[in-house]
């Protein structure tokens, strides 16, 4: 169950757009933010607010790669594996971060910090090779860089 | 869908042969309109193009657009030299489909689409016979969904097919595509039956063996069926089929094209309810007070016991019923039966209500008037009045969706708007009380849907006043709903004999016996009347009560003829010969040890020879005429394979 504030709100942003399947994309990132993924029951939510079938917002979900259908760390890393990216040196930088972390391309770290994503193109492809953190995006990146920016969240906790 | 110039017809030329097309028209269609095959996955006639698989590339060598293109995505225009032979573009289609194998299994062998695969044809007709790659295949899930479709998604080459038609054409949303780049997946978002009653139409479009039919699953190659064109008996629509059968037995049923009537799909009813065909109670032996005999010998019994029943209580306690079901054939032999034996009554429905709502339909259809489902699909204003269409003619329901897609408004007139079940999924629609509420006259092609079921509302007051109505742009057409395959026929039969509905022939008590042919009767209509032969194919009750039981053949294992709904007649094909399914039989009695003529289980005719073999006993050898005589004789030479024969345009 989503806060009454959160489901009007919600409600509201799906009467405003012009289709209701318009305003899917929106709706998945708030519920997102609030069950810190898109949960089986936030999909759900999502299909009733939206009036579209389970099966329609999966296929959402699923197409974009910023919508989370399994739990993620606090912090989630995208690093780009695009061709730009990847003749810059992305996969160089990739492997570093799953050093690092000691994780796995894909996987979350014990703590619950970070989760590790490649992912193709973060639509910054002048300056490869790129990673973004949360909302915020980095680029050229190199290994060193990209431990700092971790080193420096790992001090100073969540966001 | 764009309107285009009719008038203007862009001049092409592909392969050195000049086409001319409407405007409009795809290169890949221009190409196939003189009999130039292009591999294609994605694009299909009526979900159109989707751009997905890129095999269908031509070279244009000249014209308005230069070098290899996507022939399906590309309209025809004037002055375009187009090369579907040229090396680069084979060689563009040798490397798209070897890419398309990439992540395809080798399973062909155990694969049930093996020898109807498009993929596969295609495959090797762009010769790509030797796989480079060696590297590891993607792999998927599959899911269970339902008893009727089996999934194997790793065969899957992402032309979209399935969710247009799905989620597009049909209005479903619980079947769909997920992910995205190497990992989409057409599917369900958890397993579990598919809800669309059009769901079976996955198997037909999947140009590879994603989904197959899991009824018929590793029963038998295409080239080993028994198929033949056929009509589906299910409704009163007449949807064209290809029945496939192997060894006695119908495996499953295809959707058969006819632009005019369903055109590329059928609902899964009639795809996937025919079990009663193969089933182990269908009768298929000749019965005389429950012992067995054969046919002649229970025909002459017949003769006998009509003869002691009408001295005993003369002709006119004696009613003769056909029925809706039956082909119109087997119905014609039953008026005439009727006759020779000066019989009390013909009847060919049960319920009076029905019979008259049904002659009133049929009556009102003249020339011009009658919707078939294609002017469904194209008409831009749509009246539903008292009918459930995804219950009484779930094709109908599909046509009403083609036209709400391309912008059609739907209304549903009366209070009866809970029954109209399509308009949640398929359409929607406004719901009116009367048609005043309707604005007919902005309507360039209107249609009006009617129900004739007993049970629902009468709508004849409510739309007789569109018969002939003044003011609008173009008169408006009907199609009615009725209750059988053949229930136009029958009332075309009925008006010519004089039939009666058997409730209003049984109301003067005068009735004693009746003989049925695959009539379908409610057990309290018939209580206390002798039943002194009955014919079917099916166990039905009359079949139990009957003293001589004469089983007949499916409408598969038979030549015939049905009239649908528009008054359209078509020509439905002996798929197989009948005969007790060889799977089943007694292993230790097959082969069978003796010679023998005809199948197990296979001594049995068409209603309509069987009649005209009791006619025959009646008059002496005279040899009886067939059926399609006298005002039926332009019906002879049908084509199964045409459009059909509209009865009502003939006047």
């Amino acid at each position: 169950m989503i806060p009454e504030s959160l489901r009007q709100e919600l409600q509201r942003r799906v009467a405003g757009a012009v289709t209701p399947r318009e305003a899917a994309v929106d709706v998945m990132k708030e519920l997102q933010r609030h069950y810190g993924w898109l949960s089986d029951e936030a999909a759900e939510e999502a299909a009733g607010l939206l009036g579209l079938s389970p099966l329609q917002v999966e296929e959402l979900a699923t197409f974009y790669e910023m919508i989370y259908r399994r739990p993620v760390g606090r912090n989630v890393i995208h690093a780009c594996d695009s061709i730009s990216c990847w003749a810059m040196g992305g996969e160089t930088l990739l492997r570093h971060l799953e050093q690092q972390l000691g994780i796995e391309a894909g996987g979350t770290t014990r703590d619950g910090a970070f989760t590790l994503l490649p992912c193709p193109c973060l639509g910054n492809c002048g300056n490869g090779p790129t990673i973004m953190i949360g909302d915020r995006l980095f680029g050229p990146v190199s290994p060193e860089q990209a431990g700092i920016l971790i080193h420096e969240l790992q001090r100073h906790g969540a966001d | 869908m764009p309107i285009y110039n009719p008038k203007f017809m862009p001049k092409l030329i592909i392969d050195d042969i000049t086409v001319e097309v409407p405007e409009g028209t795809t290169v890949l269609e221009a190409a196939q309109s003189v009999d130039i095959p292009i591999p294609h996955f994605c694009w299909h006639p009526a979900l159109g193009k989707a751009g997905a698989c890129r095999v269908c590339a031509v070279k244009m060598l000249d014209g308005p657009v230069r070098g290899i293109q996507m022939s399906c995505m590309l309209p025809a225009q004037d002055g375009m030299v187009v090369s579907t032979t040229d090396p680069e573009a084979m060689a563009m289609r040798k490397g798209v489909i070897e890419w398309l194998m990439i992540n395809h299994p080798h399973d062909c062998p155990v694969c049930d689409e093996g020898g109807e695969c498009q993929l596969q044809d295609f495959t090797i007709a762009g010769g790509h016979g030797i796989r480079r790659y060696d590297g590891k295949k993607r792999t998927h899930t599959n899911q269970y969904l339902g008893e009727f479709i089996a999934h194997e998604m790793n065969r899957c080459i992402q032309c979209y097919r399935c969710v247009r038609f799905y989620q597009g054409y049909a209005g479903g949303t619980d079947f769909g595509v997920m992910g995205r780049a190497s990992m989409v997946y057409f599917g369900r978002q958890q397993e579990g039956p598919l809800d669309s009653p059009f769901s079976g139409n996955l198997v037909d479009i999947c140009p590879t063996g994603v989904f197959t039919d899991k009824t018929a699953r590793f029963r038998a190659r295409y080239w080993d069926y028994d198929l033949a064109a056929s009509v589906c008996p299910h409704c009163s629509l007449g949807c064209n089929i290809t029945p496939a059968a192997r060894y006695r037995e119908l495996l499953k049923v295809i959707a058969r094209r006819n632009d005019a009537v369903n055109g590329w799909f059928i609902c899964d009813r009639g795809r996937f309810a025919n079990a009663a065909v193969n089933a182990p109670e269908r009768p298929r032996q000749a019965l005389v007070d429950g012992k067995p005999v054969t046919v002649n010998e229970a025909l002459d019994v017949l003769v006998l016991r009509v003869g002691e029943f009408l001295e005993l209580h003369g002709p006119a306690s004696l009613a003769i019923v056909g029925s809706p079901r039956m082909s119109l054939e087997g119905n014609i032999m039953a008026a005439r039966l009727c006759k020779l034996l000066d019989a009390g009554a013909l009847s060919y429905v049960g319920d009076a209500v029905q019979a008259e709502r049904t002659m009133g339909a049929v009556s009102l259809l003249a020339s011009g008037n009658a919707a078939s489902l294609a002017d469904v699909r194209q008409a831009d204003l749509i009246v539903v009045a008292g009918c459930d269409l995804l219950e009484e003619a779930p094709m109908m329901a599909l046509a009403a969706r083609q036209a709400h897609r391309n912008g059609a408004r739907v209304f549903v007139v009366g209070d009866e708007c809970a029954l109209d079940g399509a308009r949640q999924e398929l359409y929607e629609s406004q719901a009116v009380t009367s048609l005043s509420d309707i604005p007919l006259t902005e309507a360039k092609r209107p249609v009006v849907i009617c129900g004739t079921h007993p049970k629902r509302p009468d709508t004849a007051p409510l739309m007789a006043p569109l018969f002939g109505k003044k003011g609008l742009q173009t008169p408006v057409k009907f199609a009615f709903i009725l209750d059988g395959p053949n229930a136009f026929g029958c009332a075309l039969l009925g008006r010519e004999h004089d039939a009666v509905p058997l409730s209003q022939a049984f109301a003067g008590g005068a009735i004693k016996g009746l003989i049925s042919f695959e009539a379908d009767l409610p057990a309290e209509l018939t209580a206390g009347i002798t039943v002194l032969a009955a014919t079917d194919w099916q166990p039905t009750g009359l079949m139990q009560r009957a003293e001589v039981v004469l089983p007949c053949t499916a409408w598969v294992e038979q030549d015939g003829t049905f009239i649908n709904n528009e008054g359209r007649a078509q020509r439905f094909k002996q798929v197989m010969r009948p005969g007790l399914p060889i799977k089943g039989l007694d292993p230790a009695g097959h082969p069978p040890r003796i010679h023998r003529n005809d199948a197990p289980g296979g001594d049995v005719a068409p209603s309509d020879r069987v009649i005209a073999m009791l006619i025959q006993r009646i008059t002496g050898d005279t040899p009886v005429d067939g059926p399609l005589s006298g005002r039926w004789e332009g019906l002879r030479s049908l084509d199964a394979d045409g459009e059909g024969k509209r009865l009502t345009d003939a006047a």
